[in-house]
């Protein structure tokens, strides 16, 4: 299992299916620091921002303990050594940016919330970050960095050595510390750097006698290191994005992993060794297996550095449409919260470095069936942009998308707006793009049959028609529902143009200020057109009569139709809050309100078709029914409104009013759970099918016996019968060898089960009795181990006996 | 402050000989450096590191090893074949006695200073014992093929450990067989590339430490000839390579220019269990670091760029001074120009001959930092070769300028010099 901390709540992945288990949420704030219990490595502890920490069985997902430690927690830390403590990074008191290391006595009672108060500083000092501070060897002492200092603290002697680096940069060198991380056998520390340096310190018990030894490989800062088990491995990271393995400290001998797409941020080694997995900045987790090949990523939306496309559904899978990695358009799965693929659009290598010019995609539009994508890339000059626009086809046997027609320069200038005639009806004909540029015109795009024999495919795209209004900048355009009419704004002024023959039919204007958003009413309301404009005005005209309907003040940010339903929602930014407004187009009353929607400026919003009409409980939220609202902030969050709030608000776990993140890009730490038991989980499982039938009716005596503890049992030849006669009773009517078969193989199965189901029993079992009890299972597994084996025995003796 | 014209002498073409030995004494408080132009040099670690003697070098005579023996006395050996004992209050190298195994590669003396022993070209390794006023010959250890390019004592002076090519080893020094032969390429078998052990370390312990021109530095158990550690320390060989004398830190310098100093150090705190640790890397030298010394307080390493670089380990030193200061000798320590102030001329003496430069003049002046335009060239007067093998120890010119004078270690020669006009002549005087 692979543990995440990923905003408020705690994810639990499967290793080898990328698959999110389990997703446990609790905690009011930020998750900082999540860390196995060493006594119990079925049990997490996870450290929030609201100040508590939460023991969790993330097997089942089920919160344990709560402890409440009352200030901010920043990072946690937990020992083995260290029986009923864990390690916490705190804000010191008074004092702003100025952290302190605490140790804090976990109080041990039967209640679920615990308060636990007993805070006993450790280290003054110390980084904010989880990666600053590393505890050594046997938890024997502590390392911490800041600045170009470290400093050791160990807990028997009480001695606090601090060393420090020059300050100078000489020769491009700087001697900040990024990261620090322990030997788990040796007394060695090694310390990453912002120059790209991998120091290892020893000796660090004598003040004056310490010494390191340096690493170089990364040409800029180490993001983070790992150690592995047995600490002849080390793993270090950086923004080159690649992997590099260092074996016995020795900078001659190391090993890369290159192109894992985007910088590293962590680094975790499995507790077995067996794999390490490296967390990027796009918000992705990559496994790697121990001979440092890239074994399968867990990749949830991909944090972009400027979504320029917009959120877009794709029609055809239902899934997000946005920026991916540079270059790149992902297409995002909201229900599985994973990535169904990325296309690489512009097709180009990517160099990572400062101030290098990127070609990146800016605009995508789906035809109305998903069968066509068009697509917008430009490089990032601002004078003189290379713009292309590309055509792509979704081919069926492919499932993918295909390069149909490419266009040098469409326009002069960047590209503002693009979108297809939506006309599900008409068939691929009646197919149109339309583009708008900041060249002051428009042109309609259409598909040409090809008549050059050799040309591979059958049709392609060639521009029809180039509209203009003014010599104005064309900053938007809209198709009405039914495609006979388009609105191209310009500037200050609407245009509605028919699409048949291209003829200007009438035009809109609201001033002062440009418009900023247009689009057309849907269904009952397909009369309307609405816009936004720049000075907090939205205007709603009538088309029939050629006049505005209505007008209200607001500052729209984002105007976003819903496909299916006549609501409209527009968002808006006032004074360091969103708002959220949904409304039909026939009357200037929202439907729905929903102020101070979040602190962060909406920048796109997108309706995405629910499967099944979901049937709303309160009037409220009707207009939710058909499909569903997704805001991406401008820190790049992905956020929902949700229905069931009221349900929700009723549970105390979980604390979520009306808006729920469902996919935080910030994860903050992470580490790899026990992979040995999801093997031997799996390996029952491969035996599982085979006698499936005959287990379960076997089962309730088998599991009274298993469940017994050893000590109350009574003697094994006592028992024997019981057991074969539960066995028996399925396969009377079978033939003497089947049988005896079946029971050798329901033996062996039976053992399996009971290995598994020891640890069940375990767990549920309170912790502070572990060790007591895992002398208990061992006695009991014996046992039964000697009870199958003289069941065995006995099965043939009956058998020959017949 | 007067007017002065400064001469920027760009003439004086010295190639400084490289550094091709180092011998610690055994007390620590001198250092004798042999380059390879055969000079040898004596600093004084009590005096600020003042270089006490120079030896001058003598063509037939190169030194390869150098060693300090019973006290004070320097002895030296090279690919002549000879040892050399030098004659610290004479300046010059006394007796010479001939090894009789061909060119000697390595020389070592034993822990109390009392024998010697070589390795020469035929794979013989020989050991003189040092009796007062020379030495002599007193016994062949087991001979095997291939050169014996370094030695080491054990430090209770039983065994010896003998480098060459491919292989070391072993040798019991009171029966004169070799007890064990590592080879130590096998590792490295597809490359079939010779691998030279250029430098080799005999531990209290038995531990033998090897660096060879893989670049690697390896500890062996030569008890068991098995291979303890490894540590490849560069890419490119490594060819020195010295012990402190706690025997807890290792200098080695490789052909690259670095040195990479080796820590002994425990695993654990308070454990017994300890391990080599590649701990600091120093980049001082631009070319192959030949000769590196480990003295109680610093690292000591001279290479053939000509330099001697003594760094200071700052946790040795106790108190902030001239002793924790990292030194480099780049210049020559003795005066190897010489001038006439009358006449305008300039000696620079070399190993072999000397050279004298009129100095080019000027009739303008100017500000202070003006480069002043030359109406007369700087001049190459005249070129003086010395007779016979041995080196120029120093030379002078009369101020006057019409008297040339050096001495060698044994003679001493003048010349009167005529200047007529372009023409100059020398006479033997």
């Amino acid at each position: 299992y692979l543990i995440c901390a990923s905003g408020d709540f705690v994810k639990v992945y499967s290793v080898n299916t990328e698959e999110t288990l389990r997703l446990m949420g609790g905690h009011a704030d930020l998750v900082t620091g999540i860390q196995l219990n060493p006594h119990n490595h079925m049990q997490l502890y996870s450290s929030s921002l609201d100040g508590t920490i939460k023991l969790w069985d993330f097997m089942d997902g089920i919160p344990i303990k709560t402890f409440t430690v009352g200030s901010k927690l920043l990072a946690l830390y937990a020992l083995a050594s260290a029986e009923d403590s864990v390690f916490v990074v705190i804000p010191k008191k008074g004092e702003r940016d100025t952290f302190q290391l605490a140790s804090v006595k976990l109080t041990k009672g039967a209640g679920q919330d615990l308060e636990s108060k007993e805070l006993s500083v450790v280290l003054d000092g110390v980084g904010a970050s989880v990666k600053h501070i590393a505890f050594g060897r046997e938890g024997a002492y502590v390392a911490s960095v800041k600045g170009v200092t470290l400093q050791v603290y160990f807990f028997k002697r009480k001695l606090l050595n601090r060393f420090s680096l020059s300050t100078i940069k000489t020769k491009g060198g700087d001697n900040r510390f990024s990261c620090v991380v322990c030997h788990p056998a040796e007394d060695c520390i090694a310390t990453g750097h912002a120059d790209g340096k991998i120091r290892l310190w020893r000796n660090f018990h004598n003040k004056k006698e310490y010494t390191y030894s340096t690493l170089h490989w990364h040409h800029d800062i180490v993001m983070d290191l790992a150690f592995s088990v047995e600490g002849t491995r080390l793993l270090s990271g950086g923004v080159e994005s690649v992997l590099v393995q260092w074996h016995n400290e020795s900078s001659c001998q190391k090993d890369f992993l290159p192109r894992l797409g985007s910088p590293i941020e962590f680094i975790s080694m499995s507790s077995d060794g067996a794999l390490s997995c490296t967390l990027h900045t796009d918000n992705r987790i990559t496994i790697i297996n121990s001979n440092l090949r890239f074994s399968r990523s867990i990749q949830g939306l991909i944090k972009s550095r400027d979504v320029k496309t917009g959120l877009v559904v794709d029609p055809r899978t239902k899934a997000l449409v946005l920026n991916g990695e540079p270059g790149h358009l992902q297409f995002y799965s909201l229900q599985s919260d994973q990535q169904l693929f990325s296309l690489d659009i512009v097709q180009r290598q990517y160099i990572h470095e400062a101030g290098l010019k990127q070609s990146d995609l800016v605009k995508v539009a789906f035809s109305a069936q998903g069968t066509w994508l068009a697509t917008v890339e430009e490089s990032e000059e601002v004078a003189d942009p290379e713009l292309q626009l590309k055509l792509w086809f979704y081919h069926e046997e492919a499932q993918s998308f295909v390069l149909n027609t490419r266009i040098n320069t469409p326009h002069d200038n960047h590209i503002t707006d693009m979108c297809f005639r939506d006309m599900d009806e008409l068939g691929d004909d009646s197919l149109i793009l339309v583009t708008t540029g900041r060249d002051c015109v428009f042109k309609v795009w259409v598909m040409v049959e090809d008549t050059d024999p050799e040309a591979q495919q059958s049709v392609s795209w060639t521009c029809d028609f180039v509209g203009s209004y003014h010599n104005y900048q064309a900053t938007n355009c809209c198709f009405s529902e039914d495609g006979s009419l388009l609105a191209v704004s310009f500037e200050e002024t609407v245009t509605v143009w028919d699409s048949l023959t291209w003829d200007l039919k009438c035009t809109f204007c609201h001033p002062p200020g440009n418009i900023r958003k247009i689009c057309f009413g849907r269904l009952t309301c397909s009369k309307y057109l609405i816009g936004a404009t720049d000075y907090g005005f939205l205007c709603c005209w009538n088309l029939l009569t050629c006049a505005l309907e209505w007008s209200a003040h607001l500052n729209v940010v984002v105007l976003q139709p819903d496909p299916l339903s006549e609501h409209i929602a527009a968002v808006s930014w006032l004074s360091k809050e969103s708002s959220l407004f949904v409304f039909k187009p026939n009357e200037p009353r929202p439907v729905y309100i929903q102020r101070n929607l979040c602190k962060e400026k909406v920048l796109l919003a997108a309706f995405v078709p629910r499967d099944e009409p979901e049937m709303m409980s309160s009037e409220k939220y009707l207009w939710l029914r058909k499909s569903q609202l997704f805001f991406l902030t401008d820190t790049q969050e992905l956020m929902t409104l949700s229905t069931k709030s009221l349900e929700e608000r009723l549970t105390p776990s979980s604390k979520q009013l009306a808006v729920e993140e469902s996919l935080p890009v910030t994860p903050f730490s992470l580490l790899l759970g026990k992979h040995r038991r999801q093997q031997a989980q799996e390996d029952a499982d491969l035996g599982k099918p085979v006698v499936h039938s005959k287990q379960e009716k076997a089962s309730p005596a088998v599991k009274e016996l298993l469940h017994t503890p050893a000590h109350v049992l009574p003697s094994a030849s006592f028992l024997c019968t019981i057991f074969i006669n539960s066995l028996l009773i399925s396969k009377e009517n079978k033939s003497a060898e089947e049988v005896a078969d079946e029971v050798e193989m329901e033996s062996e199965k039976a053992e399996d089960d009971s290995d598994e189901e020891d640890v069940t029993a375990m767990e549920q079992e309170d912790t502070s009795h572990m060790e007591l009890l895992g002398e208990m299972t061992c006695k009991l597994s014996k046992s039964q181990e000697k009870e199958l084996r003289k069941i065995r025995k006995m099965d043939y003796s009956w058998i020959s006996a017949f | 402050m007067g007017e002065f014209e400064v001469h920027r002498v760009r003439f004086f073409g010295l190639v400084p000989a490289g550094v091709r030995c180092l011998a610690c004494h055994p007390r620590g408080d001198r250092l004798a450096l042999a380059r390879t132009d055969g000079a040898v040099e004596v600093y004084n670690f009590a005096a600020n590191y003042f270089q006490e003697k120079v030896i001058p070098g003598h063509e037939a005579r190169s030194v390869e090893s150098l060693c300090w023996a019973a006290g004070d006395r320097l002895f030296g050996a090279g690919l002549s074949g000879d040892i050399t004992e030098y004659d610290l209050s004479g300046l010059s190298a006394a007796r010479g006695v001939d090894g009789g195994g061909g060119p000697i590669w390595s020389m070592v003396a034993n822990s109390t200073g009392t024998e010697l022993a070589i390795g020469c070209e035929d794979g013989s390794v020989k050991i003189f014992q040092v009796i007062p006023g020379g030495i002599q010959f007193e016994r062949n250890l087991d001979r095997r093929k291939g050169r014996v390019l370094c030695l080491s004592w054990h430090p209770s002076g039983t065994h010896i450990v003998a480098g060459s090519i491919d292989f070391f080893r072993v040798i019991d020094v009171t029966s004169g067989q070799t007890v064990q032969r590592i080879m130590v390429n096998h590792q490295v078998e597809k490359a079939k590339r010779e691998c030279v052990v250029w430098a080799i370390a005999l531990l209290s312990s038995g531990t033998v430490v090897s660096a060879d021109s893989f670049g690697r530095v390896q500890f062996w158990d030569w008890e068991q000839g098995t291979l303890a550690e490894s540590h490849t320390v560069s890419t490119s060989a490594t060819l020195s390579l010295a012990v402190s004398e706690k025997e807890d830190s290792i200098v080695v310098g490789t052909s690259t220019g670095a040195t990479y100093q080796l820590q002994l150090l425990p695993v654990k705190l308070g454990g017994v269990e300890k391990r080599w640790v590649r701990t600091k890397p120093f980049q001082f030298h631009s070319h192959d670091v030949r000769a590196v010394a480990h003295s109680p307080t610093a690292l000591i390493s001279g290479g053939l760029d000509a330099q001697l670089v003594i760094r200071p380990l700052m946790e040795k030193v106790q108190k902030k001074g001239y002793d924790a200061v990292l030194r480099k000798f780049t210049f020559p320590h003795r005066r190897l120009v010489s001038c006439a102030r009358k006449a305008r001329l300039l000696l620079f003496q070399f190993s072999q001959y000397l050279e004298l430069w009129r100095l080019g003049s000027t009739e303008e002046t100017g500000k202070d930092g003006e480069v002043l335009p030359l109406c007369r060239m700087p001049e190459h007067l005249v070129q003086l070769k010395s007779k016979g093998p041995e080196h120029i120890y120093c030379s002078c010119v009369s101020p006057c300028g019409t008297w040339v004078g050096y001495s060698t270690a044994s003679r001493f020669h003048l010349y009167r010099v005529h200047c007529d006009g372009d023409s100059v002549s020398l006479r033997k005087v």
